[in-house]
């Protein structure tokens, strides 16, 4: 038993390379959100020396993306080479027509939650219910290559959280839930209520608490708080979601000094110690799902003590899964990401999409506070991508992800165009923040120009680099109150002769509504047969349709008469696959600075059809696909034109002489 | 609690690290080996081994009982509650040699911790310090409570003195070294050692005269009439052992299981019934 122990002990320690070093490598760089027109004009102003070397060496060309170009779709087309019709991710939200209701396109709708008895107030599991699975279909082109005999390590792919089953080392990326299940909350304990901008939910769990006098001194000293983990699973009713008191939570006790804007943060066991205007390390958090600490759930979580005095304004941020002993599969196999958090010495990033954009759309954070977050991310990007790189041997297949251009365009446009340097003000122009800010985009891509000259430096020189993006970027400055369109042309009706409403509070007199707008570019007819109320039966359905296309495409904006919608495809003409049945009737492309609103996209009904965007999420890409389109950069020449994100996957398999998987839609691009 | 600290702290200051810390693997195989022999002889010498063999058998009996009349209801139902019975029987007869144990077996897995579960912190990483005044000795509040660092570690943002009678400092290491830091509290003077950077070795995370003190006997207890409570360093680090598991679980986990594995392996040479 010792002997066995001991020889466990070692095969832990390092696994034998798989890979074959008699042929060269592949390494992909996957730059979330990077646009053709930006890295051109970089290039050509000198600023982009390591792309300008790559696009020189082998080819730069713009990559097409998917329809439509939303991140988890376009990024399942690169891992699966099929399309929307063939993975089954139409759109970041989906919507169960059995209810009506949007639901994350990443994980079908919940099925069985099991049996489970009732003991002492807790619920606990007698028989498993339906396992939460991963919604995407198709193989990932890492598990072609694996099977091929190639050491295959993926980092931070973006929509492979619930992580699927797979003998590669893989990381989940964009997607990957925070403690509470979600795509990230962070806290705001302030004693001073946050003002949000007109019109604008906030998103944080804001925690109004009062600065107390605990040594009667005259000076506030101490603030009592909490932060929220996950659901308290085992005393909420199976199957039902939790409500705002439904989750495990963890004391905080923050102690202010009394003559110094210092304070020393106690959460747990843990203890830290901020100045103001600092953020912290990482600091471990545990929540108890049993009592006696028989399941202790590990996150992790890093503050920001904005202000300590005279207002009290600290931030957490959303708990991210420990790295270490993350509580649910974040990696395969599932030790892959503890290994990853040793080797880079601690907790990194495991939230999917870690910048802070609630904050700074809910104005609790400036765009000085978000741009040192993201300094943040990015150190950690920079350190998995150095660790990646030091990992890499001839003959193995890496991706990195890198997050850090997709969210800053998002946020940080509307400082400046960096794509239409003649464009007007963006409406959510800030002056005195655009002055510090105009140029941050810039030198994002500048930083991964940077990364891109470390990869090229240390990878072996007969290594097929790929850097590629799943797509660009536009301004985005009116918004689209699709659902309000809806219902002034007569698609979409209220009940009790109401003009707005919400789809999810009952609303929608559905036994007069033809469509209905779910999801960023999404729209469903109410069809019988498949919709629980459908009255568009199966004959008028591509009547309707139609005359909803007709309709759209002829919306215009302004005394310009702007065109608002560049193009509108049928699901079901578009997509090839055995899943076509559960695509949206219609895709809506955008032209360019118009997209879908929030509002809309979570089923809500406004007065207005457009409307000016005033949101600090002023650059977007959820428009048609020929406007936003990637990139393509190659260390090998590039063969042909117009290629799409199918192609890259096509060329990844081809590279290792792997066949075409069935159904896969691209061809490769390099000459064998 | 300061005595019996002293005591083993330098006892297992001798034997332990003979072949220093970068070699572990010797103490932790020899100390859980030294413990499940210790093991076998007290169980021998303070257990009723005839009481524990009889409890076994009839045990065993009733199993096969249940097993044999597996239909009979009436047989199988006060066969569980003998055997269940018998159980709370052997366990009972246990007790006493776990009591005589308890102290010699902790003694030796927190020396164990003590001088391998710890590495020294990396250097230019921030470390709190966190000082606690004891309430009972009166006279020093937090405003009174001052720190003198050695070269070597500066302060990286200033004391954080709060209500709940407690001195935060953030610090960070520049050079290796165990380096001794000095608590002034009013006229009283605490030391703490930081370790930073550097080959493995004892590595002391907590002085206090709380009963912890028990768990953490690398430094001192401060003295009774000291106006600190406890110094402690927040952030560790585990100490990788290689092919052994590391941190303090993993040292714990290791020693019961090898001490467990050698009672059960030479049992029968020593002549005990378990």
């Amino acid at each position: 038993m010792l002997v066995a122990a001991v020889a466990l002990s070692f095969s832990g320690c390092a696994s034998p390379s798989r890979t074959s070093p008699d042929r060269p490598g592949l390494f992909v760089l996957g730059i979330d959100g990077m646009d053709p027109a930006i890295l051109r004009r970089l290039i050509a102003e000198g600023k982009a020396p390591n792309f300008k070397k790559l696009a020189e060496q082998g080819g730069f060309q713009e990559l097409g993306t998917s329809n439509p170009p939303q991140s988890p779709v376009a990024w399942s087309n690169f891992v699966t080479g099929l399309d929307p019709g063939g993975h089954g991710i139409y759109d970041f939200v989906h919507r169960d027509p059995a209810t009506y209701m949007p639901t994350s396109s990443a994980t079908p709708p919940p099925g069985d939650p099991g049996t489970f008895v009732k003991v002492g107030g807790y619920h606990l599991p007698v028989l498993p219910g339906d396992e939460v699975l991963n919604n995407r279909s198709g193989t990932a082109w890492w598990d072609a290559v694996y099977a091929a005999g190639v050491d295959v390590e993926v980092y931070r792919i973006p929509g492979n959280y619930p992580v699927p089953a797979s003998e590669a080392k893989t990381l989940s990326g964009m997607g990957t839930v925070d403690m509470r299940g979600g795509y990230g909350e962070y806290t705001w304990i302030t004693d001073s209520a946050p003002v949000p901008p007109q019109g604008h939910d906030l998103k944080g769990d804001v925690q109004l608490v009062a600065v107390e006098d605990f040594d009667l001194d005259g000076i506030p000293d101490t603030v009592k708080a909490s932060l929220k983990g996950p659901p308290d699973l085992f005393h909420l009713e199976p199957g039902k979601l939790p409500g705002e008191s439904d989750y495990l939570s963890a004391a905080i006790t923050v102690s202010i000094d009394p003559a110094e804007e210092v304070a020393l943060i106690e959460l747990g066991e843990e203890r830290v110690v901020l100045k103001e205007g600092e953020w912290s390390p990482w600091v471990p958090v545990s929540f108890d799902a049993l009592p006696g600490g028989v399941m202790p759930l590990a996150g992790s979580v890093r503050f920001y003590a904005k202000e300590l005095r005279p207002a009290f304004k600290l931030y957490a941020s959303p708990v991210n899964l420990s790295a270490d002993t993350p509580p649910q599969p974040i990696s395969t196999p599932p030790a892959f990401a503890t290994d990853l958090a040793e080797l880079l010495g601690g907790q990194y990033y495991t939230q999917g999409m870690p910048e802070e954009t609630n904050a700074l759309k809910d104005g609790t954070f400036d765009d000085d506070d978000y741009v040192r977050q993201v300094a943040l991310i990015q150190e950690d990007g920079s350190a998995m991508l150095s660790l990646a790189l030091a990992r890499f041997q001839r003959g193995d297949a890496t991706f990195v992800y890198l997050s850090d251009i997709d969210l800053q365009c998002h946020m940080l446009w509307r400082h400046g165009d960096p794509k239409h340097g003649d464009a007007p003000a963006h409406p959510a122009f800030e002056p005195v923040s655009a002055a510090a800010h105009r140029l941050d985009i810039e030198g994002y891509y500048r930083h991964v120009d940077g990364l891109l000259g470390r990869v090229m430096e240390r990878l072996p020189p007969d290594t097929l680099l790929l850097t590629m993006s799943d797509h660009g970027f536009q301004p985005f400055t009116r918004v689209v109150h699709l659902n309000a369109w809806l219902r002034d042309n007569g698609f979409l009706m209220l009940k009790g002769g109401k003009r707005t409403g919400q789809i999810a509070l009952g609303d929608v007199d559905w036994s007069r509504t033809k469509a209905y707008a779910l999801g960023f570019n999404s729209v469903y007819l109410n069809l019988q047969g498949r919709e629980a109320q459908g009255i568009v039966s199966a004959g008028e359905a591509d009547a309707v349709a139609q005359d909803l296309r007709t309709r759209l495409l002829a919306l215009t904006d302004g005394d310009e008469a702007r065109r608002v919608v560049l193009r509108v495809d049928r699901g079901r003409d578009i997509y090839r696959g055995d899943r076509v049945a559960e695509a949206p009737d219609l895709i809506i492309g955008y032209d360019r600075g118009y997209g879908h609103s929030d509002e809309s996209t979570l089923g809500e009904i406004l007065e207005a059809q457009l409307a000016d965007n005033t949101s600090r999420w002023s650059g977007n890409h959820l428009m048609a696909p020929e406007v936003v389109p990637g990139v393509l950069l190659s260390s090998h020449a590039i063969q042909g034109e117009a290629h799409d994100l199918t192609d890259v996957t096509s060329t990844i398999l081809a590279w290792y002489g792997v066949d075409p998987l069935p159904g896969m839609l691209g061809a490769p691009f390099l000459t064998p | 609690m300061a005595l019996f600290n002293s005591i083993f702290t330098t006892l297992f200051d001798l034997l332990l690290a003979r072949f220093g810390y970068g070699r572990p693997w010797f103490d932790l195989l020899l100390w859980p080996l030294v413990g499940g022999v210790m093991a076998l002889l007290v169980i021998k010498a303070v257990s009723n081994q005839a009481g524990i063999l009889r409890a076994k058998n009839l045990i065993q009996v009733h199993l096969l009982e249940i097993v044999l009349f597996r239909d009979q209801l009436r047989v199988v139902l006060p066969a569980t509650v003998r055997a269940l019975g018998y159980n709370v029987q052997y366990l009972a007869y246990n007790i006493v040699p776990m009591f005589v144990m308890i102290v010699p077996m902790t003694a030796i897995l927190v020396q164990l911790v003590s001088h391998y579960a710890y590495a020294p912190l990396p250097l230019n990483s921030p470390v709190t310090l966190v000082v606690e005044l004891d309430r009972a000795v009166a006279g020093v509040k937090p405003a009174d409570v001052s720190l003198e660092l050695p070269a070597g570690v500066q302060l990286d943002a200033p004391p954080v003195r709060t209500s709940g009678n407690v001195v935060a400092w953030r610090l960070r290491a520049t050079e290796a070294g165990d380096h001794v830091l000095r608590v002034r509290a009013g006229a009283w003077t605490e030391e703490k050692r930081l370790s930073a950077g550097g080959e493995p070795r004892k590595v002391s995370m907590l002085r206090t005269k709380g009963l912890e003190a028990l768990l953490y006997p690398a430094e001192p207890v401060p003295a009774a009439e000291s106006p600190v409570w406890s110094v402690r360093i927040m952030e560790r680090r585990d100490q990788p052992l290689g092919w052994l598991p590391s941190g303090e679980g993993g040292i714990l986990l290791w020693f019961f299981a090898v001490s467990l594995l050698v009672g059960f392996l030479l049992k029968d040479i020593f002549g005990v019934t378990l």
